[in-house]
């Protein structure tokens, strides 16, 4: 779980760059983040993970 | 008393700096503790063996400093993602769950499992960390800074103004523009592994030859201020992280070669690859001279530093030294994203009001063997271990031709090995570059080994190369065509050597001049203490490990040596 700084963290940086229009797509993106963590459809990590993730 | 931990994790190589006062104490890589090559996980072990050595506990730090923003990062994958829609949509769901199920909560998770106070870790920007671990460890009052890597955020070059205790960003280039993973890139077209198969490429760039520039500017545009571009049609490294180009790439320069299959340059494939290798540095140098020339400008700098892992090309910093106007040059050595742990700390420390760093004068920054523990594993085993006297005994065993597999001190930061975890050899004949190449390191059999030479004994063997960062490995030096019949084993296909010069009061520069006193050369053959894929030895027992999985003829753990039954 994400601490409650963080989440502070997180939405003022997002706020600040004027990006809170991303936070609903975050949220829904969540949902299937949490579909890939719980099916372990994330084992598998490519030489370019870092460019990207 | 002031303590601040640096981190850097998650992507790749995690470390942990801790500077003291304003002292650097320790630096320190995960994958040292983990064995595992380039580990990029949390660096809890690299971190508590930092506190162990300045005798702290985890309450006792003032500040932990990640090595960059996971908002930043979040926000960049979020963007990205967006603009390279429908491209994006089969790599999107892996990059926001990785995000969301472990990077964005690492400031979390740096303070449960170290036991810090949540308020006392934060971050900073990653090019800034870089820029930091090249600054501030210089010995510059000012200069211009350069970083550049694949990517941090979103920032994949740098230019900022040093001065004093203060860095100041005045520009960058945005991914995916990037030439770091140009080189990333074009390092698995060849059929090596990505953030480890670079240096063989620039390795394999001495046997080609640069026919490609013609394909090479549909890839990267050199613009004459210095900034660059990348022909993005050949690149694919926002939506897939598999290779990192398109099907464009192979096109242009023809099919990937097969990861594995063995190398004969003779052949007209692998001649074409070495072409492509050999053409990639050319222009690698070239956009770099270009970023320097523009750091020139607008700094009005009488020198430079370089850090991000571009920094790590000894070629092309070589060339830099040479050709970019500046009068003195310093590269941070362990220049990639372990290193940024170093400059995390220390904008921590300068935070909190601590001095600046000295300039950085050894990598000895890990934990230390000790000959009694090498004694007890040795009888364990069941291994002879005698007592050496000091350099001359280990000197005299190289001189008989000998490869020793050696650990003393403290083990180094970052990715080389300075002697105090290497394998020395004699730098002749050339049967030893083959069987330390095919036998004992079982790599491609064209790759260099470096020769480490006493600094006043250098202009003997070496034409003239950027002296600062010879001690640390990260330049070349062209080998005088006298000096080449005793230096066959280091010297590379292209007449040069990635030389490594060593102070003649340190116990590595007693054992060359020792061996120069017996043979007439001063020099010795240093490769890091490790086999195929492993990370390079920390402790006593993984000096064992190696000696026993390996073909050395000893092994040499500070005054004890170590022999098979």
């Amino acid at each position: 779980m994400l601490s409650v700084r963080t989440v502070k963290d997180l939405v003022g940086h997002f706020a600040k760059q004027n990006r809170l229009v991303l936070i609903p797509l975050l949220v829904v993106l969540l949902l299937a983040a949490v579909l890939l963590v719980l099916t372990q459809g994330l084992a598998y990590v490519t030489p370019f993970v870092y460019a990207l993730f | 008393m002031s303590a601040t931990l640096g981190i850097s994790a998650n992507y790749h190589d995690a470390a942990a700096a801790l500077v003291v006062d304003g002292t650097l104490v320790a630096a320190m890589q995960e994958e040292r503790f983990s064995r595992i090559k380039n580990d990029p996980s949390l660096p809890l072990s690299a971190a508590r063996a930092c506190l162990a050595l300045a005798k702290l506990d985890a309450k006792d730090l003032t500040r932990v400093v990640f090595y960059e923003n996971p908002y930043r990062k979040l926000e960049r994958v979020l963007t990205m993602s967006l603009r390279t829609f429908p491209r994006s949509l089969t790599q999107f769901p892996r990059a926001i769950a990785s995000q969301l199920s472990g990077k964005l909560q690492v400031l979390d998770e740096l303070s449960s499992r170290l036991g810090v106070r949540r308020d006392r870790v934060t971050h900073r920007e990653h090019h800034e960390s870089h820029a930091a671990s090249a600054f501030f460890l210089s010995p510059f009052e000012r200069a211009a800074v350069l970083t550049v890597d694949a990517v941090g955020e979103e920032t994949t070059t740098a230019l900022w103004l040093g001065e004093g205790r203060s860095l100041k960003a005045l520009e960058r280039i945005a991914f995916p523009h990037s030439l770091g993973l140009l080189y990333s890139a074009l390092t698995a077209w060849c059929g090596f592994e990505v953030n480890e198969g670079e240096y063989k490429v620039m390795g394999l760039a001495a046997f080609g030859q640069p026919r490609f520039r013609d394909e090479f500017t549909k890839l990267v545009t050199l613009a004459p201020d210095g900034s660059f571009s990348l022909g993005l049609d050949f690149f694919d490294s926002h939506t897939n992280t598999e290779v990192g180009f398109s099907p464009k790439l192979e096109a242009l320069l023809g099919p990937r070669r097969s990861p594995g299959t063995p190398w004969d340059l003779t052949s007209d494939r692998d001649r074409r690859v070495a072409d492509v290798a050999c053409t990639l540095q050319t222009v690698l140098e070239e956009a770099l001279l270009g970023l320097a020339r523009r750091a020139k400008e607008r700094t009005g700098a009488n020198a430079l530093c370089l850090a991000g892992g571009v920094g790590l090309n000894a070629v092309a910093n070589a060339r830099l030294a040479r050709e970019s106007g500046f009068r003195d040059f310093f590269v941070q050595p362990a220049a990639g994203d372990a290193g940024a742990a170093l400059g995390a700390a220390i904008l921590g420390a300068l935070d909190l009001g601590d001095a600046r760093p000295a300039p950085l004068e050894s990598l000895a920054l890990g934990l230390p063997v000790t000959s009694d523990d090498a004694r007890t594993i040795a009888k364990n085993l069941g291994l002879v271990a005698t007592p050496l006297s000091g350099p001359d005994d280990v000197a005299e065993l190289l001189a008989k031709g000998e490869i020793l597999a050696c650990a003393e001190g403290r083990f180094e930061f970052g990715p080389r090995a300075l002697g105090n975890r290497s394998l020395l050899a004699l730098p002749t004949p050339i049967a030893v570059k083959e069987r330390l190449n095919r036998v004992i390191k079982r790599r491609e059999p064209f790759r260099p080994f470096a020769p480490a030479v006493l600094e006043a004994g250098a202009p003997r063997f070496f034409e003239p190369f950027a002296e600062r960062l010879a001690p640390f490995m990260v330049t070349v030096a062209g080998v005088k065509a006298e000096a080449r019949p005793s230096l066959e084993a280091v010297t590379h296909v292209d007449g040069t050597a990635r030389v490594q010069t060593v102070k003649a009061d340190s116990r590595f520069g007693a054992i060359i001049d020792a061996v120069g006193r017996r043979t007439g050369t001063p020099v010795v053959l240093n490769t890091s203490l490790n086999g195929k894929g492993d990370p390079i030895v920390a402790s006593v027992a993984d000096a064992f490990a190696f000696f026993l999985g390996h073909s050395a003829d000893a092994l040499v753990v500070d005054d004890v040596l170590i022999r098979k039954p």
